[in-house]
């Protein structure tokens, strides 16, 4: 009889399963579909930044032929959206930003849509406005938000320890102020959905870029008012989501109440500008820390205090200062730890959610104030690094337990593979020297969660599993693929437990009506938790078929495995029978049920308590980040030559689309860290176009030498992690460490653009200060 | 939203003259700045719009004995690539290399660039540092009609030139220069690939001993024009260029120009810039 060996494909490098359809130009995205009947929808944002609505006429509009609905505040439900209650669909009273939605039109063609809004008459009276959040917090400022009783709209805080006791035992104090810039998701796949709605059911259909989808039916039913059941999801492939589908925005509801009104589906795609000048940001942040630390490298004590720009809406990213308290308190080991940080209302561009959730922010402060501290004792980053970082088995000041923790291998792999601590201190000394060209080395870590994390109620993920009966598998689960090649991993884990070939597997996972239910796409936990959930599904239908394979061949189930697309005797591989004959037998003859269902909660531990004290995630992702970079001190241009990256994956699952994701993400923060600046003026965008917002082009990316430290988590999917955000955290305060190394020159301002670095090379840049002037 | 009545198509200069004759038309070459403006709003197509790509003896690099003669139609790409022009005015050829994209090279022209009349247009610096001319055709009263002006004179501010409605721009006339002549281009930008330049250089010069005479100096995107920078020149001739007479060159370019605060740059960073380009373009001829 023939033998299969076992055959895994876990850790190879597997082509991402949409790969060649979507290099082939065939994926279809919300932008390429068009339901019979389609009208177009077009938003009328307003021309002012803060004011008082006084008066709408939309009458000309309503007239013009070809125009099916137009509808203002008055036509929508009185619900509000965000994490806040505080962003109407529709402005009717009031507009307080640049994007604010006062109107919109559903038209049987774009021109017309577009004619129409330039009918609505509008009359306001302008109100004074605010721009800087130091000023929003101040006492007698103007309230954006008219019902809240002040501009804060989260506020956050935490301590363990006693920082101020801690900081008299310190040998030094250091206190330094730092600042972060507005930069936006750019994805390639603008904002988009339509809406249709069954004229005879009333049951609504959105084709949506969500990111959450069962969250958001959710949320629908309670904007619109409507039976949530009656609501249905279905995503066309995503292009792009990095947080800024996370949220329910005004564009949704506008499109669910233009199709109510016209009763046809309706479409609304983002231009380009509007998608820079409308969807939500990365939070812009002041970031004031005080750390102490002995003579020894021991760090005592660390005050964390930051204030957040918010704009005039709150979404989910509002909780951003929750994940900046875990790098704040328990990235390092910190004894004593002090941490608030707010987020208040301004005139300014909405902020949101964004890969690294606020990560990024706190990184930046946090890595450059970590080679300060370490200047000051005079020890090499490296060295005082490994002397803080955080170990397997620590459970941390603020509760959170690392099981597996790569963090030192992180450190000392990236460090040693660069010959960091060789170059770092032959920068140094070569400052002075005549040549205009400095080189730098610097070097940057990361914590994130990276087991899921418990933000809602539940983190949970379920998956519906189902073979026919010629051995082929469909996965029905709520984990979206947003392009972050999720579908592919999910098979590689129920192909591993099936022994069934990858080209055996679809994935469903795009519907509502159809699959389980999952939190979203975010937190860098679709693998882990989605991919336990597909595992669990897959162990169920392994035992059943073994089961029934044991009662045909007698053997017992336990000596038996599945291997090649066939049952296979477990100890020596020889193959038993066809894993489709068995199916066909078990599916025709037995009442077998070949569906399996299963579900993944991260490990059923306690939630965080009220004072945020506790585990947020059943796994802790770590990573260091060495660059390397070239500064022209005649130009101010930084070039990123080299990243030496280490990342504690816990297990690689499918090295290339691994590497892609790392690749993809140090670019996006190569790009915060020098390059994309959304530059905003009185509150209005000013570099709403791909020419002005500067992402990386092709020959500004650097070497990049990644290495993957495999701590086998004994809660990952086959031991893995999750990585979708860890490799944009930590390039901006690398880049900036670098620079310093260098040039002699530390700047507290992101992003290090050509004219911000040579004016601080000249002296001619104010550190930032956490009090407005 | 304007609408466009008639497509025009011509097949000749002459063809070309007439429709301009009839007036209200937008011409189109490569597309690559008009398309994208009429996109954002900033330009609006005239009733007629002429595509001028089938035109005959518009595109391509000729030798005409004393000068080069340039098609309107001829591509970045065709600049970059031809081998009279690398002999002739390497500072076009570093200027196209330096322009955009491969894809926008493609299909963006010089007669488009020149048109354009940006400031910051890659080809204006050189051509100017070159002596170009621009020759421009049109049919006033039936019968077709050209005058060349030269480039230096031929802006009137950002998008403008003295070239009429009735007036097609035909060919680019590059005198070829003298020999021992040398030239070079520094386009600074943040980034290497599809940057607009928030400043650029133009340098030549006929170089003997150590000195440049016939000293050519021009500017890019610190003025509402490409700027002729003439104490920069007068600074330059004759000067044996160390490295104290190429410092004291590059403060007189600083203060030849006074440059705008845009989303690009301030005018502070732009002054820096061509200071630290001058010396730049100064230090790569003499060596
Ligand atoms: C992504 C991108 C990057 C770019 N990068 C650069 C860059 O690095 N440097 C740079 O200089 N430019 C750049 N540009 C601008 C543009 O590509 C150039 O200006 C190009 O040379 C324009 O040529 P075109 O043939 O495409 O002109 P078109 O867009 O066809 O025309 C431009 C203007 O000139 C007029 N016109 C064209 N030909 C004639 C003619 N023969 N007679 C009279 N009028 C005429 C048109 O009516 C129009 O007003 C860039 C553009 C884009 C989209």
């Amino acid at each position: 009889m023939p033998t299969i060996e076992k055959e895994s494909l876990i850790g190879k490098r597997v082509p991402k399963m949409d790969a060649p359809e979507k290099a082939a130009g065939r994926t279809r995205y919300v932008h390429d579909m068009n339901l019979p009947g389609q009208l177009i929808g077009k938003i009328l944002r307003t021309d002012r930044i803060h004011a008082k609505i006084l008066s709408m006429d939309t009458s000309a509009a309503e007239a013009l032929p070809g125009v099916k609905a137009v509808i203002t505040a008055k036509d929508m439900p009185a619900k509000m959206l965000g994490l806040n209650n505080d962003n109407p669909p529709l402005k009717g009273d009031k507009v307080r930003a640049e994007r604010d939605e006062i109107a919109a039109v559903a038209a049987i063609t774009e021109e017309i849509a577009l004619e129409a809004l330039k009918l609505i008459k509008v009359e306001y009276e302008d109100l004074p406005t605010l721009f800087d959040p130091r000023e929003s917090e101040k006492e007698g400022a103007p309230h954006i938000q008219e019902s809240k009783d002040s501009n804060v709209c989260m506020e956050f805080e935490y301590e363990h320890g006693d920082a101020a006791k801690a900081e008299t035992e310190a040998d030094f104090v250091i206190e330094d102020t730092f600042k972060l810039h507005y930069v936006t998701h750019a994805c390639m796949g603008v904002s988009g959905v339509i809406a249709d709605f069954d004229n005879i059911t009333g049951n609504l259909t959105l084709h949506s870029n969500t990111q959450v989808p069962f969250l958001h039916k959710r949320e629908f039913s309670e904007v619109l008012e409507m039976d949530p059941s009656r609501i249905r999801i279905i995503q066309p492939p995503i292009g792009g989501g990095f947080g800024s589908k996370l949220d329910i925005y005004p564009f949704e509801p506008i499109a669910v109440i233009l199709a109510k009104k016209s009763r046809c589906p309706v479409k609304i795609v983002f231009t380009r500008e509007e998608e820079f000048m409308a969807s939500p940001t990365r939070q812009p942040a002041y970031i004031n820390l005080r750390s102490g630390v002995k003579k020894d490298g021991t760090i005592t004590s660390r005050v964390f205090d930051s204030l957040l720009d918010n704009g005039a809406y709150t979404s989910w990213g509002a909780t951003i200062p929750f994940v900046m308290m875990q790098t704040a308190s328990s990235f390092y080991r910190v004894t004593d730890c002090q941490y608030a940080t707010k987020a208040v209302y301004t005139n300014n561009p909405t902020a949101g959610s964004f890969r690294g959730y606020g990560n990024l922010q706190a990184t930046f402060a946090i890595e450059q104030h970590m080679d300060k501290m370490a200047e000051a004792v005079g020890m090499d980053p490296l060295e005082f690094r490994l002397k803080n970082a955080q170990e397997a088995g620590e459970v941390t000041g603020q509760g959170m337990h690392f099981k597996t923790c790569g963090f030192k291998e992180c450190l000392s792999t990236a460090g040693e593979k660069s010959d960091f601590s060789r170059k770092f201190a032959e920068n140094n000394a070569n400052r002075g020297n005549g040549n205009p060209v400095k080189k730098g080395i610097g070097m940057a870590s990361m914590l994130h969660v990276g087991g899921g994390a418990k933000i809602y109620p539940s983190d949970g993920c379920g998956t519906i599993l189902k073979m026919d009966d010629f051995g082929h598998v469909t996965i029905l689960t709520g984990a979206s693929e947003i392009g972050q090649g999720s579908e592919t991993v999910l098979s590689q884990l129920v192909c591993e437990e099936l022994g069934v070939p990858l080209s055996a597997v679809t994935v469903v996972n795009n519907d509502t009506d159809i699959t389980p239910w999952d939190v979203g796409v975010h937190a860098s936990r679709t693998t882990f938790i989605g991919g336990n959930a597909a595992i669990g599904a897959a162990k169920l239908a392994k035992a059943k078929v073994l089961e029934s394979a044991s009662q045909v061949s007698n053997i017992p189930a336990d000596q038996l495995d599945m291997r090649g697309g066939c049952i296979v005797r477990a100890d020596d591989g020889e193959v038993i029978m066809q894993l489709g004959k068995l199916l066909r037998g078990m599916h025709f003859k037995d009442k077998a049920e070949l569906v399996t269902t299963s579900f993944y909660y991260e490990p059923p531990s306690v939630h965080q308590d009220k004072g945020f004290k506790g585990d947020v995630s059943a796994a802790y992702a770590w990573a260091t980040h060495v660059v390397e970079v070239e500064v022209d001190t005649e130009t101010g241009i930084v070039t990123l030559d080299k990243v030496t990256a280490a990342h504690d994956v816990g297990r690689v699952l499918n090295e290339m689309s691994l590497e892609g994701q790392i690749e993809g993400g140090i670019i996006m923060g190569q790009g915060y860290a020098l390059t994309e600046d959304l530059l905003v003026k009185e509150g209005r965008v000013i570099t709403p176009n791909f020419r002005d917002y500067k992402m990386v082009t092709a020959p500004e990316i650097p070497e990049i030498d990644l290495s993957f430290i495999e701590t086998q988590d004994g809660e990952g999917p086959q031991g893995a992690k999750g990585v979708g955000e860890a490799p944009s955290i930590c390039m901006a305060a690398a880049v900036g460490n670098a620079i310093y190394n260098a040039t002699g020159v530390r700047i507290y301002e992101a992003p290090y653009t050509p004219e911000k670095v040579y004016r601080a090379l000249k002296g001619a840049v104010e550190a930032p200060s956490m009090a407005a002037e | 939203m304007s609408e466009i009545q008639n497509y025009e198509t011509p097949n000749s200069v002459s063809e070309a003259a007439d429709i301009l004759a009839k007036g209200d038309v937008t011409i189109l070459a490569g597309g690559t700045d008009l398309m994208v403006q009429v996109d954002a709003g900033r330009v609006e197509y005239k009733s007629t719009l002429m595509n001028i790509r089938r035109v005959e003896g518009l595109r391509g690099i000729s030798d005409e004995g004393d000068h080069l003669r340039v098609g309107a139609l001829t591509t970045i790409t065709d600049l970059l690539e031809s081998d009279l022009i690398a002999e002739h005015g390497t500072i076009l050829t570093e200027a196209a290399d330096a322009f955009a994209s491969v894809q926008i090279r493609n299909a963006g022209t010089i007669g488009g660039n020149i048109s354009n009349a940006s400031p910051a247009g890659d080809t204006l610096v050189p051509l100017v540092v070159l002596n170009a001319e621009v020759e421009l055709a049109s049919k006033p009263n039936g019968s077709i009609v050209t005058r060349t002006i030269p480039i230096k004179d031929y802006f009137t501010g950002p998008g403008k030139t003295k070239k009429e409605d009735s007036e097609l721009l035909v060919a680019v006339i590059i005198p070829k220069p003298a020999a021992g002549f040398v030239s070079t281009f520094d386009k600074f930008g943040s980034r290497p690939a599809l940057d607009i330049s928030t400043v650029s250089v133009g340098l030549g010069g006929v170089l003997k001993d150590g000195a440049l005479t016939d000293v050519r100096v021009a500017f890019g995107a610190v003025a509402p024009v490409p700027l002729k920078a003439t104490a920069t020149e007068a600074a330059t001739e004759g000067k044996k260029l160390d490295e104290a007479t190429i410092d004291a060159i590059a403060a007189t370019a600083k203060d030849e120009v006074n440059p705008i605060d845009d989303v690009r740059a301030t005018a502070w960073y732009r002054k820096e810039m061509i200071e630290s380009s001058m010396k730049k373009v100064l230090r790569h001829v003499s060596k």
